[in-house]
């Protein structure tokens, strides 16, 4: 929470998206697990919710299975506006997984539609940190890289 | 691959130099004389630049104790792109389905949504 993420500017991910539907209604798909089941999770996975109760120290508890395996997962709500704004913590379903990532997600009203910009902050423990704190250095030269994998890869 | 070395792999490619040495290489191995030659950097800078990219499995040096050849190895930056991807990839494709569910549930007005397929 607070403590880990108090420097967290070089642990930072941020993906936005404009999604066309009211405000009221994207924000009601992320806070009923009746919704969240039918779009949570990447291509070709199925989320099944346990519990979900979306207040600040609740919990939603979903596990997510698809090509690569079965992954039980916990979301701990920090803080609920409705329905502009989530605070959460989101890993995997065990108390103080060292992995989790703490992560903000805003709903810009924005009449029939609704910006969303989530903001990820990895934890500082895990060696995953050390991973994403290099994320952005990388993401400016992401581009050059993937045309340099294709041009490998193309001349085997 | 363990977190260990993807983390050896970011650090070696956080520096822009680094990656127009690769981006040099993708083209086809050369020698380290001519690898330097567009750089404005002395050859032991150089020389520490391809240290780098060689302990983190980028790159591999010939024998040829003359030229010592450079090479690209591309495993490890397969590997990096797929990290990368992968976190951005959960949420834009759940993005991608959220806006296609919402729509659909919006289309539907207030009526409760159906089943109308089941995802799996």
């Amino acid at each position: 929470m607070s403590a880990r993420a108090s420097s967290s500017a070089d642990r930072e991910v941020f993906i936005t998206r404009i999604i066309n539907a009211p405000r009221n209604l994207v924000f009601d798909a992320w806070v009923d697990s009746k919704h969240a089941d039918k779009w949570m999770g990447p291509t070709g996975y199925t989320t099944v919710t346990q519990s979900m109760e979306v207040r600040p120290g609740g919990q939603w508890r979903f596990t997510m299975s698809g090509p690569q395996g079965v992954f039980p997962s916990r979301v701990t709500y920090i803080e609920v506006q409705k329905p502009a704004r989530l605070v959460y913590r989101h890993g995997a379903d065990k108390d103080d997984d060292p992995d989790a990532f703490d992560v903000t997600v805003t709903f810009e009203d924005l009449g029939d539609k609704t910006h969303i910009t989530m903001h990820s902050v990895f934890p500082t423990a895990a060696a995953r940190d050390k991973v994403v704190k290099e994320f952005k250095a990388i993401e400016g030269g992401y581009q050059t890289l993937e045309r340099l994998e294709q041009q490998v890869l193309s001349r085997r | 691959m363990t977190l260990d070395t993807l983390s050896n792999t970011f650090a070696a490619l956080a520096d822009p130099t680094r990656r127009a040495i690769l981006a040099r290489l993708a083209q086809g191995a050369t020698s380290v004389t001519e690898l330097a030659d567009p750089f404005d950097m002395s050859m032991p800078a150089i020389s520490k630049h391809l240290k780098v990219l060689e302990r983190a499995g980028l790159i591999e040096r010939g024998r040829d104790a003359q030229r010592r050849p450079c090479r690209l190895v591309a495993a490890p930056l397969r590997e990096v792109v797929g990290y990368a991807e992968g976190y951005r990839q959960f949420w834009e494709q759940s993005l991608d389905k959220l806006d296609d569910y919402v729509q659909k549930l919006q289309s539907k007005g207030r009526k409760h949504v159906r089943k109308s397929k089941q995802q799996r």
